[in-house]
């Protein structure tokens, strides 16, 4: 009697045992075959949510394989899951690109869309502020001794290429008023905190400014626009160099070539380039982004 | 008749000078450029969006954070009773030849507890990448130390002769301390445990507007693309749900407070620690975490010593620490002042009440979000990071303080008011008075709190400690990152002497005693 207690006891705890190592070995072997894709947060999470669902589907239907999405909230913990390994595939900014890169030894450029290859910031100004509009870089003196704000810190358009521009015109960022400038954590907010006349004066992605003039978000009798930079590279899709060899040979290429295919004509892809707001994708390299990396050295945001 | 001393009810009302010089920087940069913004975010806190994907993503939200809050909650008053006990002098008395060890670990938890949760949370993000793991270890980390320092601090208080006396009989030691220490540390685990509790899901939520999910994150990007109306549906959920648990947590505690035997309360505190613990985890795990799958560590390259020297050389420290301590400073007036101050100039039953209900709705609204809408009215200055911090700990005072009124006795209150005078003065001696020396204690250990919180303010503005660290994390240099961390932790760690030297001042002459 005692003897069957014990048998069915340790047939419980060896089955207990098996089905855990079993939930692990199956967690892992899962992991592998799984494409993960993440975007650095810079729109706003409903959109994010429902773009990603769509081009996750579309992805796999293409390359059959899964594809997840795994939502991203801040800047820096994209480039980190990157280093880690949580997230194969992810739509990056310049810099944060370029930072992820550095620190994911093998990672490629594959693709961008066709506004990124010629991006701008603009310059904007509160119209109750002395500020007027200027026409070379070098006026950007102007706003000296101005409230004024970036977007988020890690931001390429927000942040990087403009003090880049501002240095160039000699503009520290100890020139600005109360000897530092805000950081407003997102191109809206940087509209909106203009806008209200708590700054003087902000900068912000060129793609923002136009939605929000389009929505009617901006009031043209409060603020305007002083200056676009000129253009540069930004937003990209950076994928992990060990792609190949974790699905299969020539991968990566395929994958690429999926974005670059891209089109119209389908009406789920239709549905990806508005939600992007590109007409088409093209190729891109990781050589586009090495004006970036040496500005982002120069200002401290690479080491 | 002797009236009870006014010194410390005026001490009370003291810290709200510092409204002074916060109104008339604030005052002078308003301009209205932004009162459209403002008045919409009002406007939007009666119609809150029912979008059904939005409730849905806020209630997933709320899970997270709760479910969050739950599971590190449990780890952390586990991790915290254990280091406690061991960390009392009491403990040690029985094994004297090790008693060095009780305080290596007293004055080693000083460390883990003066970094904020979401400097902990920064941190392990870069180790751990984005994994619900990062969240939970963060809160447990400093709030165990936290729990551990209240715990030791209240053992040892206690009378230590019954432990001698039972020792001399030639007794089990381990036996008779734990017979002579579980009937005092059961109550002081059921009163901090609850409010540790509610402490896990303000930090949670906090953790989540710096990008770790739930119901933060969902708040931080409503107000970044400034969608008010959805917005504020989170905001009236998150308080909602905050209320109930409140209520819940108090009928769970009326029964502590019922004559139980020690046996009773031992069991029930342990099953509600395992059923809290399984709760969380199950719940996480539903919420689709990979819970169970193995952390994959990223290890970082220390910083060399040349980098930690230029570290030095290119981080304006001195001037980060002095904006830091102002805001604390400021920070802390407001939130230790306005509660009294109201309270005076509003006295009677209703008011009090109103008050009480709006001081939770000010404590949860993080600092973060408050600094943005601040700031769509006034100029960019350290009184906006002041105030937005000293609001949302006003709401923590204020709460307690009314909280502690409603279950005061009335006597001296009636009175004082049977004897002419006015309803304010009354206030002001028979119900303020009685409370000045506990809550100043309070407030002292609240100016502790916020001097760590400050890590998470100021980014807008640009200013102290917490934007600097903000800037070289994402630029990835763990030197400035290693020396921020370290003066931010040398820094509270001064204040937490200073602020528990002058709590035990307060708490030596104060006749009732609600912070433990």
């Amino acid at each position: 009697m005692y003897k069957k207690h014990l048998a069915t006891k340790i047939k419980k705890i060896s089955f207990s045992f098996l089905s855990i190592f079993n939930l692990f070995t199956i967690g892992s072997l899962k992991a592998d075959e799984i494409l993960r894709i993440g975007a650095i947060p810079d729109q706003n999470p409903e959109h994010l949510n429902r773009l990603y669902k769509i081009l996750s589907s579309e992805l796999s239907e293409q390359l059959n394989v899964q594809v997840r999405y795994k939502p991203v909230t801040n800047y820096a913990a994209a480039v980190t899951s990157f280093r880690t390994g949580n997230l194969d595939l992810v739509w990056f900014g310049a810099l944060t690109g370029v930072q992820a890169r550095l620190q994911s030894k093998g990672s490629k450029v594959i693709a961008q869309r066709d506004i990124d290859e010629k991006f701008h910031s603009v310059f904007i100004a509160n119209k109750k502020s002395s500020i007027q509009k200027i026409n070379n870089i070098n006026d950007l003196k102007t706003l000296k001794n101005k409230r004024f704000t970036f977007g988020s810190e890690s931001s390429t358009s927000g942040r990087l290429m403009p003090q880049y521009f501002l240095n160039k015109a000699g503009v520290q960022l100890k020139d600005f008023k109360a000897g530092r400038p805000g950081f407003s954590g997102s191109h809206d907010a940087t509209l909106m905190l203009v806008q209200s006349g708590s700054y003087e004066a902000g900068v912000l992605s060129e793609e923002v400014w136009k939605r929000n003039l389009e929505r009617g978000r901006m009031d043209p009798s409060k603020v305007f626009l002083i200056w676009k930079t000129p253009s540069y590279h930004n937003y990209h899709w950076l994928a992990q160099g060990n792609l190949d060899k974790k699905f299969k040979k020539g991968f990566t290429k395929e994958l690429t070539n999926v974005f670059l295919r891209f089109n119209e004509k389908s009406k789920k892809q239709k549905q990806i380039l508005e939600l992007f707001s590109a007409k088409k994708f093209i190729i891109s390299k990781n050589e586009n982004y090495n004006k970036i990396e040496k500005v982002a050295r120069k200002i401290g945001k690479v080491k | 008749m002797k009236l009870i001393k006014p010194v410390s009810t005026l001490l009370t009302l003291i810290p709200s000078i510092a409204y002074i010089p916060i109104l008339i920087e604030i005052i002078k940069g308003f301009h209205i450029g932004g009162l459209n913004i403002i008045f919409l975010f009002i406007s939007s806190a009666i119609k809150p969006s029912f979008n059904q994907e939005l409730v849905k993503s806020a209630w997933e939200g709320l899970q997270i954070t709760i479910s969050t809050a739950l599971t590190s909650w449990v780890i952390s008053m586990l991790i915290g009773i254990i280091l406690g006990v061991l960390s009392t002098d009491l403990f040690w008395k029985s094994i004297p030849k090790f008693s060095y060890l009780g305080k290596f670990i007293k004055y080693s938890l000083a460390i883990p507890r003066s970094i904020h949760e979401v400097v902990w949370g920064l941190l392990f993000i870069q180790i751990l990448g984005l994994n619900i793991w990062v969240a939970i270890i963060s809160i447990v980390i400093p709030y165990s130390a936290l729990t551990a320092r209240v715990i030791s601090e209240q053992l040892d208080s206690f009378d230590i002769q019954p432990l001698i006396a039972i020792k001399q009989t030639g007794s089990n030691i381990m036996s008779s301390f734990i017979t002579i220490l579980l009937p005092k540390l059961i109550p002081i685990i059921s009163t901090y445990g609850s409010y540790r509790f509610e402490c896990a899901i303000r930090g949670v939520t906090l953790l989540g507007i710096f990008g770790l999910g739930g119901i933060g994150t969902e708040l931080y990007l409503t107000l970044k693309s400034f969608e008010f109306n959805e917005m504020w549906t989170c905001l009236w959920m998150l308080w909602l749900v905050i209320i109930l648990l409140e209520k819940f947590i108090r009928f769970l505690r009326s029964y502590f407070s019922e004559d139980i035997s020690l046996k009773n309360s031992f069991l029930i505190s342990i099953s509600i620690f395992a059923l809290s613990l399984s709760l969380g985890i199950s719940w996480l795990y539903n919420l689709n975490f990979e819970l169970f799958a193995p952390l994959r560590f990223s290890y970082l390259d220390l910083p060399s010593f040349v980098e930690i020297r230029n570290g030095f050389n290119t981080l304006p420290l001195l001037k980060l620490i002095i904006t830091t301590i102002i805001i604390t400073v400021f920070a802390s007036g407001i939130a230790i002042g306005t509660p009294p101050l109201l309270l005076v100039l509003f006295p009677g039953k209703f008011p009090l009440k109103l008050q009480n209900l709006i001081w939770i709705f000010f404590r949860l609204i993080p600092p973060p979000l408050t600094t943005i809408l601040i700031l769509f009215f006034t100029n960019p200055t350290i009184s906006v990071a002041a105030l937005s911090l000293g609001i949302t700990h006003m709401g923590v005072m204020g709460r307690l303080l009314t909280d502690s009124i409603l279950n005061q006795e009335k006597s001296i209150y009636r009175a004082i008011k049977n004897n002419g005078s006015s309803k304010q003065s009354a206030t002001l001696y028979g119900i303020l008075a009685p409370q000045s020396n506990s809550y100043l204690a309070y407030g002292a250990y609240r100016s502790d709190v916020i001097l760590k919180e400050t890590a998470i303010i100021g980014a807008v503005g640009g200013v102290g400690l917490g934007w600097q660290l903000q800037e070289s994390l994402s630029s990835f240099d763990w030197a400035q990152v290693m020396i921020i961390t370290a003066t931010f932790s040398l820094l509270t760690i001064s204040g937490e002497f200073l602020f528990s030297t002058s709590q035990n001042y307060w708490l030596k002459n104060s006749t009732n005693n609600f912070s433990s």
